[in-house]
């Protein structure tokens, strides 16, 4: 198998979820309202907060939108691809419908995490990062060359780590077959990626560094678009995304050992 | 039988029922706990960075710890996923059956939502006695007076929700968006009812917009009530007749939605 191979497999998903998506158009008008009310609704809170306060953990009212719109980048991702691809996961394991996936000759952490793209909600992607760079412009901070290679880099490693908090969580239904609605945990922890880190208390912090890293997401990619940390910061994030992404393989492989199936 | 009686045997029923369908997915506890917790957490984690030593309109670290603390239980014991439950019934034609039956499904949905919420509110106790063990800051007085103020609230702001959340669920009669309806309220309602913030810290503007609407009676007073706002007779008097009145527009709604959006499913169905 040449290393095309997983690509070739990917794009082809990815043009079979193109085709079936543009027959929904209205899905398209109703994930943008939701985005736009959600982003509203974000501002609002943190207009909030600071009719109390100057900075929040130390950060002014625009570098916390910049993080915003890194927040509702990421999501955007989380909703296109990982929450109808690997969110399927549990209820798969549930009906062992996942049969139909392992007997495929493909690998199969590939295809589960990709068969099903919700294109529309990629606009989250581009609305969240015209937010952040119309944070930056309110900032006045033009970013570097360097700061914007850092910044993606930064970024690719935020995906590569909610995707294996997504694996990480969905696996848990190898073990425990009777939990329903796993994406919930995740919903609940990720509302805690919409501030920057350095504004919860000690433990909080911990939390959201170490154990649920989900401020590696957010906090580390805005912080290396304003320059609040230095380039290098971007060889770290590279290094924890690529961490992630071993654990996640070595725990799916662990976990499709457990899994026999409901037919077998 | 007297009907009492006979009340009492159909709800023992549905309730023992919808217990015994959620003891099998004993897990998920654990999620829709952690999911009741972490948004009352995070906006207790930003306040506390805010009011730092001081006091942010009256509120000390320890006044937000109460604040939010009650916000988790009183929000645990008023919740209502009713839009979805009957989104589903609707779309998917599980209503059918149920219309079948000689009682009005309403008593379902309501078995079922008394069902969950004793489970998470229950395990919502336990996580608040437990914090209040080692931090004295989320204890509270000794006061049954009050507490017989605050079960009465309770009740009251669990019937709004309850007949809000169905209500909206109706819609689904109408449109295959009503869950995107409640959201949206959910949204409104992280203002308005208090769940970000204490109302106290809104902008004068929106909250006294927020008193003329229902939000702060199904959140807000109650948890005032629970963690220390002065038990001024006019306060008591003002909250109660916002509960009431307001209780008695969203039944009236129901009864609405409910009678025509049957008309329009026998049509579609028939």
């Amino acid at each position: 198998m040449s290393w095309r191979h997983p690509l070739r497999v990917v794009g082809a998903l990815v043009r079979l979820n193109v085709a079936e998506e543009l027959q929904y158009r209205a899905n398209f008008i109703a994930s943008l309202l939701g985005t736009l009310f959600w982003i509203g609704t974000a501002l609002l809170t943190l207009g909030l907060f600071f009719r109390h306060t100057t900075t929040l953990g130390g950060w002014q009212f625009w570098e916390v939108v910049v993080l915003l719109g890194v927040f509702n980048t990421v999501s955007g991702v989380i909703e296109a691809v990982l929450r109808p691809g690997i969110g399927q996961l549990a209820s798969e394991v549930r009906s062992g419908d996942l049969d139909l996936v392992l007997a495929r000759p493909v690998d199969a952490q590939l295809l589960v995490s990709f068969r099903q793209i919700d294109l529309w909600r990629f606009t989250d992607v581009v609305l969240g990062l015209s937010l952040a760079g119309y944070a930056l412009v309110r900032l006045d901070r033009t970013p570097t060359a360097l700061q914007i290679a850092a910044f993606l880099v930064a970024l690719a490693a935020a995906v590569l780590v909610v995707y294996a908090i997504w694996v990480a969580l969905m696996s848990l239904a190898f073990w425990f077959v009777s939990v329903e609605n796993l994406s919930v945990l995740f919903d609940a922890l990720y509302e805690g990626a919409r501030y920057p880190v350095s504004a919860y208390p000690g433990a909080l912090r911990f939390v959201f560094v170490y154990l649920v890293p989900i401020a590696w997401t957010t906090t580390i990619p805005a912080s290396a678009l304003t320059g609040r940390l230095g380039p290098a910061i971007a060889l770290g994030a590279a290094a924890v995304g690529a961490l992630a992404f071993l654990i996640t393989r070595a725990l799916w492989r662990l976990a499709l050992r457990r899994y026999t199936g409901a037919s077998g | 039988m007297s009907p009492v009686a006979v009340w009492t045997r159909r709800y023992g029923a549905m309730i023992r029922n919808a217990w015994l369908v959620d003891l099998q997915y004993r897990a998920s506890i654990v999620l829709w706990v952690l999911w009741g917790v972490t948004e009352p957490v995070i906006a207790l984690g930003i306040w506390w960075a805010i009011a730092g030593d001081g006091a942010v309109g009256g509120y000390a670290r320890d006044d937000f710890a109460r604040y939010f603390f009650g916000v988790m239980l009183v929000n645990a014991l008023t919740i209502a996923w009713d839009s979805w439950q009957l989104d589903r019934w609707i779309r998917e034609g599980d209503l059918n059956y149920r219309l079948a039956r000689p009682l009005n499904p309403l008593h379902e949905s309501l078995a079922d939502n008394l069902a969950y919420k004793v489970r998470g509110a229950g395990t919502i106790l336990v996580v608040w006695l437990a914090a209040a063990s080692v931090w004295p800051a989320v204890r509270l007085p000794f006061d049954p007076t009050r507490w017989a103020w605050v079960a009465l609230a309770v009740a009251l702001a669990a019937a709004m929700r309850f007949f809000i959340s169905y209500t909206t669920g109706l819609l689904a009669f109408w449109t295959t968006r009503a869950t995107a309806i409640m959201e949206l309220h959910a949204g409104v309602g992280m203002f308005l009812a208090g769940r970000v913030a204490p109302l106290a810290l809104l902008p004068p503007v929106v909250a006294s917009v927020a008193q003329l609407l229902w939000f702060p009676y199904m959140l807000a007073f109650p948890v005032e009530l629970l963690t220390g706002a002065s038990l001024t007779s006019d306060k008591l008097l003002r909250g109660f007749a916002g509960q009431i009145v307001w209780l008695v527009i969203w039944i009236a709604a129901y009864r609405l939605a409910w009678r025509r959006g049957l008309q329009r499913y026998g049509a579609v169905g028939g």
